[in-house]
């Protein structure tokens, strides 16, 4: 049997881990490892855009014993993740660069929505547990040092998830200025994170029953964790036995608890803001049953790395996942379903025939249909400047599971839909996108502004088409007894991009149905 | 003060009672039942001891009084107060010591053929001739002969040699004045000098009388007036500004230099010296009267370990001790598969510790190895474990070793070999900032076909192959992965790499172990409370931690019945009414060095077992990193409750603490002899036997390569 080694490293911004975990096909995956080394990047890198030359010193220090470790298991690869920290840094290529050089170690880093989304796989790679949990209705909440993230489940599917800047050391920062006394800590707390809440429930909660609550933050689950080892059996509480296990409603005293936990003080004033946030959290979305899976990004990152070669038995489909949310941020802004699912069908055949020629794969085709559904959400502000509305409302909407950049390409590829493609060198002036994000914009754009064209009546007379490439002909067979004559004309015009990016040339070969 | 139990008036002062453990070494020399060789070695031990107590406990006791720092200790003493009664009882043992020596012993290795001459003017004259051409030959040439006038300072007396100080008169100068001069005896000659002498008797002389007879030879144009041998003890206590030190390793060698200098705090010179002479070493050296120790008989008692070593004489000596063979691993075999099967308990030095060598051994050899790691304390010279480590570096394991260069007297033996592993390529690591590492720990990772695993052994002894025949210890191997998660976490910590987040199974000071000894005798005393079965055994070398003895006080109380079996200090007094009624403390001095540590709570019926490197002393509990690990398997569990059930038996070697904090032997009218180290040999030796026998015997086993 093989045994195959991998490294997840999670430069978080308060602290650096280091996982290394073992893959068998008779254990699955499994943790050999688990480093922690408390280093607050965070802290400088928030405040200034910079992280000082001291905490790279130490942060080089502390990779260098991570890749000590990794050398010790001879791991086959490994991934080292940058996240809020690192991101939020003024001259990140720099200092990825130095730390690279210095340590050998390539981080990369991630963006909020990737971040969160490598966490709840962590949690749904647990599997079973997971899978019984989110058959009634559940949130999973994490606990971040800047923001949390709350995202809702409906039947197995993650159907909405929104950041919230509420996280553990954003709220002791800003209701310390507030916080004269002691005594109004936890209400002004509470009352703080209740009145950003509300708004969440306003407008995602609608009429979904949430029963259950899925932590996943480093203070309050790691304490659940380590008492479920111990046999105390605290991964799963009710919202009562959760509060008497924090040492009950009012009498809260730091030091007995630090103790009572074994952590540090500063660690149980950490813990503190990090149980407000969760029995608020319990109390707005009227869940009884908290769950603390006691998983962390490198989890995540493990599994994905297990997902992506094949070491792992499929225990929820991701992409479903992400697809769901797009629909909902579609309905959200009242987009045309109908036309959505035609448009889908018709790129996704297009791009399916023409694999050898663009090149593109699995990650691309999911941009391409995140981009279908979400092609006319810019509608609801102006019907006008279409193309520039869907552009911004999909920036600025997170879509769990991709990066910015891949939020980036979706917004291009729906903005040019509608209007002139722009060109490389005016496109890329203000972003972070490079060459070949850009090839991944022209291609797909070319795609769907065909599939647009085919279906510019909207009547989805297209949505059953044919596609065969022969030669430097695109022919596409359509079955339908209706007049396509504006297709057919506007086709002619849509057609130049998609020849100018593919140098291949569409047609369309319509068929009469049989019955007349 | 927050409890009863912390009043002074229930507690010990530890350097009285490490004084009273010397003493019960010391009859041990002075038991008729042990053989003589033994008992010479015995003697011996109780003045390298001394020596150590002084250099290491006076000294920092006279610092604390030079510093005018008077808080007291556990006992309510002052720090001048302590030193005052030190005094007293160190006079006393001394004194004990030269009259066991003179009286008992000197009498009777005459009598067994071994004549120690006293004097060099008790030489024959073939004798003195044979003397005579020795220093020429053999002395003369190393010797650093020193005198002090105005123009040459007084001469740097080395901390615990043995010196030679002599007032000389110039013959030529027309002034009489006399002046002083002293030699060092060489320690690169033996101390003990072998002489021709008469048919069937050795005969012996110690080398300073050899340089004394011969001193006129050292100062030519001078008159020798007289001749006295002199010792001094200077404070070394190391305590090292490591805030401030840069390069550990630097900065303990340059103390090692500087503890030549310290003050001194202890003057041994002849009974009868010259008080001439006296007057010049206490005004040169700076000692008072009550530091002075007046001899009568040889200084530094260690040399009879020298004697104990003498060819011949083999029926005054124990034989040899061989440890015998751990069933579970026998010779050849893999020590992995083994430890696979099932955890493993060895107890040394009854069972042997060459399974722990040879895990080593195999580890860095094994293909499927990856890493070893391991925490070494104080390590014997040319130690094959030191060399199994740098093969296993050379054979491109990760090889991590965490050396603890603070491991007293030791420094200048640890550096030595740390930079060896370093040479070899082992990531070393030279202990802690501000802690001592005293664990004993290895882990071995190992990639096999089904994933990694891991092989831990947790000990209750250094990995000393040498002193583990002569320590009882008690080591652990298992490959449970619980214990091997937990392994990883302790070096990790140690490394610096990762903070731990919780344990599986062990406890770890300096940061969780003494609340873990706290609960568990709290728990106790709980089920006492309740009317549950409720009792501790607990093992270890010193106890002198005042909460861990007051949470004592607190559970006899409460009924909790409490046997200590503490071979050194203990703080804890017995039989105060209402206090510690029902605590019992004995104390086992034997032939071996009663080492390990085991901690039984029997916890209302649902028994506990722990094993550890550490005392219940607040430098272990607060200053240290230490580990205790559960003995779980109930077979093990077993083996280990034997240990602490032969030693309550024990009748010959066993003292039992009286109310007055002295300790007496047992009476054993109305008991069975039981020498629980000499019962643990023979059950050993049983058990493989045993196995052995079991051997189909139609089954050929090939001989093995002996050991190197």
């Amino acid at each position: 049997m093989k045994v195959r080694l991998f490294a997840a490293i999670d430069i978080g911004s308060f602290e650096l881990s280091c996982k290394i975990f073992e893959f068998t096909s008779k254990n699955g995956m499994k943790e050999i490892e688990n480093l922690r080394y408390r280093l607050d990047l965070g802290g400088e890198s928030f405040a200034n855009g910079k992280i000082s030359g001291e905490k790279v010193d130490e942060l080089c220090h502390t990779l260098l014993s991570f890749r000590k470790i990794m050398e010790l298991y001879q791991v086959e690869a490994y991934k080292a993740y940058g996240t809020s920290a690192i991101r939020e840094t003024q001259n990140r290529m720099i200092l990825l660069d130095q730390i690279e050089q210095r340590t050998g170690i390539k981080i990369e880093v991630i963006s909020n929505s990737e971040q969160r989304f490598l966490n709840y796989k962590a949690i749904a790679s647990r599997g079973e547990e997971f899978n019984k949990i989110i058959e009634k209705g559940t949130a999973i909440l994490d606990i971040g040092g800047g923001s949390i993230q709350l995202s809702l489940f409906d039947k197995d599917t993650l159907v909405a998830t929104q950041n919230l800047k509420i996280g553990v050391f954003r709220l002791e920062e800003q209701i310390r200025h507030l916080a004269g006394n002691n005594v109004r800590y936890e209400e002004l707390l509470d009352e703080y994170i209740s009145s950003q809440l509300s708004v969440f429930k306003k407008l995602y909660l609608k009429d979904r029953i949430i029963e259950n609550i899925i932590v996943v933050d480093d203070y309050v689950s790691s304490i659940m964790q380590k008492f479920e080892k111990e046999g105390a059996g605290t991964a799963h509480l009710t919202y009562d036995e959760f509060v008497k296990f924090l040492g009950g409603e009012k009498n809260f005293h730091l030091q007995e608890q630090a103790k009572r936990f074994g952590i540090s003080e500063d660690n149980m004033a950490h813990t503190f803001v990090s149980s407000v946030i969760i029995k608020r959290c319990m109390k707005t979305l009227g869940a009884d049953h908290i769950w603390s899976p006691g998983v962390v990004l490198c989890d995540g990152i493990g599994y994905e790395y297990g997902e992506k070669k094949g070491l792992l038995t499929e225990i929820h489909d991701f992409r479903q996942d992400i697809i769901a949310c797009a629909h909902n941020i579609s309905k959200r802004y009242q987009g045309n379903k109908k036309r959505s699912e035609t448009l889908e069908s018709i790129a996704l055949t297009i791009f399916d025939s023409m694999k050898k020629i663009h090149g593109l794969g699995k990650r691309e085709r999911l941009l391409l249909q995140l981009a279908t559904i979400l092609h006319d959400c810019g509608k609801y502000i102006s019907m006008v400047n279409l193309g520039e509305c869907s552009y911004n409302i999909i920036l600025y909407t997170e879509i769990i599971g991709i990066s910015h950049i891949e939020r980036e390409i979706v917004a291009n590829v729906v903005k040019f839909n509608h209007e002139e493609f722009t060109y490389f060198d005016i496109l890329t002036r203000n972003s972070l996108l490079e060459k070949n994000n850009y090839m991944v914009i022209a291609k797909l754009t070319a795609i769907l502004k065909l599939a647009n064209a085919l279906d510019r009546s909207q009547k989805q007379k297209f949505k059953d088409i044919k596609v065969a490439l022969k030669e430097h002909i695109l022919s596409i067979s359509v079955v339908t007894d209706e007049d396509i004559t504006l297709e057919q004309g506007l086709l002619r015009e849509r057609a130049d991009f998609f020849e100018e990016v593919y140098s291949i040339k569409p047609v369309i070969k319509q068929k009469k149905s049989m019955i007349i | 003060m927050k409890n009863k139990y912390l009043d002074p008036n229930y507690y010990y002062n530890r350097e009285l009672s490490w004084i009273s453990f010397n003493k019960r070494v010391l009859l041990e020399a002075r038991d008729k039942q042990n053989l003589l060789f033994e008992r010479l070695k015995f003697l011996s031990i109780t003045s390298s001891n001394l020596d150590e107590f002084f250099m290491v406990r006076v000294a920092s006791l006279k610092d604390m009084v030079n510093a005018d720092y008077t808080k007291k200790d556990i006992a309510g003493l002052t720090p001048k107060q302590q030193l005052e009664e030190i005094n007293k009882v160190t006079h006393e043992l001394v004194n004990l010591q030269y009259s066991t020596y003179n009286r008992s012993l000197y009498p009777m290795l005459l009598q067994q053929g071994l004549q120690i001459i006293a004097k060099h003017e008790e030489l024959t004259k073939e004798q003195a001739e044979y003397v005579d051409r020795y220093f020429e030959e053999a002395v003369y040439p190393v010797l650093t002969p020193m005198a002090v006038d105005s123009s040459r300072p007084f001469p740097l007396i080395r901390n615990k040699t043995l010196n030679i100080g002599a007032l000389i008169r110039n013959r030529h100068k027309e002034k009489n004045e006399l002046e002083f001069a002293t030699v060092q005896v060489p320690n690169v000659l033996p101390r003990v000098v072998k002489l021709p002498g008469k048919e069937g008797m050795t005969t012996v002389i110690f080398l300073e009388e050899v340089i004394e007879r011969n001193i006129g030879k050292l100062f030519l144009s001078y008159d020798i007036v007289s001749t006295y041998p002199f010792r001094i003890m200077r404070n070394a206590d190391l305590t090292i500004e490591e805030d401030e030190a840069e390069d550990l390793l630097k900065e303990i060698e340059k103390q090692i230099k500087k503890r030549q200098w310290g003050q001194v705090i202890r003057l041994e010179v002849e009974a009868g010296i010259d008080k001439k002479l006296l007057g010049v070493l206490k005004e040169d050296l700076q000692v008072e009267e009550s530091d002075i120790y007046y001899i009568d008989g040889p200084l530094d008692l260690t040399v009879m370990m020298k004697v104990y070593g003498m060819e011949g004489f083999e029926n005054l000596r124990e034989p040899k001790h061989e440890p015998a063979q751990v069933p579970e691993l026998p010779e050849g075999c893999n020590v992995f598969e083994q430890i696979q099967k099932s955890d493993i308990i060895m107890h040394h030095p009854y069972q042997s510790f060459q399974p722990v060598v040879e895990f080593i051994r195999q580890a860095s050899r094994d293909p499927q190895v990856l890493a070893i790691k391991q925490t070494l304390y104080r390590v014997s010279g040319n130690s094959p474990i030191i060399a199994a480590l740098a093969t296993a570096a050379e054979n491109g394991k990760q090889v991590t070793v965490l050396v603890e260069l603070k491991a007293r007297f030791d420094e200048e033996n640890n550096i030595v070999w740390a930079r060896k592993l370093e040479q070899a390529g082992c990531h070393v690591i030279y202990g802690l900032v501000g802690l001592k590492t005293h664990s004993k720990i290895t882990l071995v990772v190992r990639k096999e076909e089904d994933g990694i695993r891991r092989y831990v052994h947790l000990g209750t002894g250094n990995y000393n192959d040498a002193t583990a025949k002569l320590y009882t210890d008690v080591g652990l191997f298992t490959c449970k992965e619980s214990f091997g998660e937990d392994a990883t976490a302790v070096f990790n910590m140690l490394s610096g790499y990762s903070e731990p987040l919780s344990w599986n199974k062990l406890a770890v000071a300096p940061l969780w172990l003494k609340d873990k000894f706290l609960y568990w005798i709290e728990r106790e005393k709980e089920q006492a409370l309740n009317k549950k079965p409720a009792r501790i055994i607990a093992k270890m070398n010193s106890l002198c931690d005042r909460d861990i003895i007051a949470a004592l006080y607190e559970a006899s109380a409460a009924g909790v019945e409490i046997e200590l079996i503490i071979r050194g200090i203990c703080c804890l007094k017995t039989g105060i009414p209402g206090i510690s009624e029902n605590i019992k403390v004995r104390s086992i001095v034997g032939r071996f060095l009663e080492h390990s540590r085991i901690f039984y709570f029997e916890n209302g019926g649902r028994e506990e077992i722990y094993c550890g490197s550490s005392d219940w002393m607040p430098r272990n509990l607060e200053r240290r990193v230490e580990i205790v690990f559960p003995i779980e398997d109930e077979r093990l569990k077993k083996k280990i409750y034997h240990i602490l059930e032969g030693e309550l038996r024990d009748t010959i070697k066993a003292s039992i603490m009286t109310l007055e904090g002295t300790y007496e032997k047992i009476d054993r009218r109305g008991k069975e002899a039981y020498s629980s180290q000499e019962v643990f040999t023979k059950e050993a030796k049983q058990e493989i036997n045993k196995i052995k026998e079991g051997v189909d015997n139609r089954v050929f086993i090939p001989a093995k390569h002996l050991e190197d």
